[in-house]
């Protein structure tokens, strides 16, 4: 493969992949981190084009932008332990990072999960993925996810019910908190 | 499966990224530009005059940071020569694969290759005195200019160290690693130089 034609297919399939990639970041981080790491992912992508797969590329470019978050937020917590002491004093208000969601019941039940169940329950709603796909991005087999999945949906529905609503039957209560 | 439809709905209307605006065309692209310049610029980059500075006894190798077949042209942009096995541009170093070596490569690419032994090793230069021609101009002292990490790609102990004995070859300019130069006493070094020259 010559270099003139690594870029070309490069150029015809970035698009596609800055799109995505832009909006799972966007669900799960800040502006900032998101514009940087939206950088690494396409620079990571790059380099490893030829491990890209030419028929489905999103979630394998979806497992490069989670690698490069993480490693992102782990430099950010390297960084934070200066300010350790600072924070003692004045606690941040939210210990996770991202953005804020328009539903305030769904946002709480979302954040008393743990963090793999409530990353399968984003990507099976916001990227709306696949098993198999979500497979893809997390790097297990598809049989994992599928039951991982499952008790993710029964663990989110019974923290809506604690907080007093059903996710069967929002409709019925649907309103934004003010 | 209506339960999972709808928490799947409610999910999806707390979107974050629903109310998201495409990025602007010309943005995208320069995204794109960025990236493949950068992975280009990366990738090992060569003096370019040090290739025509043989002197009448004094020979200069700029030993390369990656594997010689793959090394850019001088005064063009970094594309990869051919080469028998893939390797991605941007290797840096011993990162990249090397093919056993054999006589039959060595003969071909090598257009200068001697014998000698180190007199001094300042700072990234290193001089060796000729013991040996097998190929190319008669010379009494070789200086290399190591660049990167080449070193580690060295047969027997990896670096040039003063009083050693080595066998080095090189093609126009640059020395050839990948198992073609290291210490004299490396196995199978002396015999491959034999059966080349």
């Amino acid at each position: 493969m010559n270099s003139d034609d690594r870029r070309q297919r490069f150029e015809a399939v970035a698009p596609a992949v800055i799109d995505a990639v832009r909006r799972y970041l966007a669900r799960r981080t800040d502006q900032a981190t998101a514009d940087d790491v939206l950088q690494e992912t396409l620079l990571v992508c790059w380099r490893r084009f030829d491990e890209m797969p030419a028929v489905e590329p999103l979630p394998w470019a979806y497992g490069v932008a989670r690698n490069c978050l993480a490693n992102a937020e782990r430099s950010r917590r390297r960084q934070g332990r200066l300010l350790t002491r600072i924070w003692q004093l004045d606690p941040p208000g939210t210990v996770t990072a991202g953005p804020e969601l328009p539903d305030d019941e769904l946002s709480t039940a979302l954040s008393a999960l743990r963090t793999e169940d409530a990353e399968l329950l984003r990507l099976w709603a916001w990227e709306e993925l696949s098993t198999g796909q979500i497979a893809v991005v997390l790097g297990v087999s598809a049989n994992a996810v599928s039951i991982r999945l499952h008790r993710a949906k029964q663990r989110l529905r019974d923290e809506m019910r604690k907080l007093g609503t059903s996710a069967g039957h929002e409709e019925l209560k649907e309103g934004r908190r003010p | 499966m209506t339960d999972d439809d709808d928490l799947r709905s409610r999910l999806r209307r707390a979107d974050p990224a629903a109310g998201m605006t495409p990025i602007a065309p010309d943005r995208a692209s320069r995204l794109v530009e960025n990236t493949m310049n950068t992975t280009t610029e990366a990738a090992p980059r060569r003096n370019a005059q040090l290739g025509t500075l043989a002197a009448a006894a004094l020979v200069l190798i700029a030993a390369v940071g990656g594997w010689f077949l793959l090394r850019p042209q001088d005064s063009k942009p970094t594309t990869p020569v051919a080469a028998p096995t893939f390797t991605d541009i941007k290797a840096p170093g011993i990162a990249a694969k090397c093919v056993e070596p054999t006589a039959d490569r060595l003969k071909t690419a090598a257009d200068f290759a001697f014998a000698g032994t180190v007199t001094a090793v300042e700072g990234s230069t290193v001089t060796l005195k000729v013991t040996k021609i097998y190929r190319g101009a008669a010379t009494d002292q070789v200086r290399v200019a190591q660049t990167g990490d080449v070193s580690e790609t060295l047969l027997g102990s990896g670096k040039f160290e003063t009083g050693q004995d080595y066998l080095v070859a090189a093609s126009q300019g640059n020395m050839l690693i990948c198992g073609y130069s290291g210490e004299a006493g490396s196995q199978g070094l002396s015999g491959l130089y034999d059966a080349a020259f």
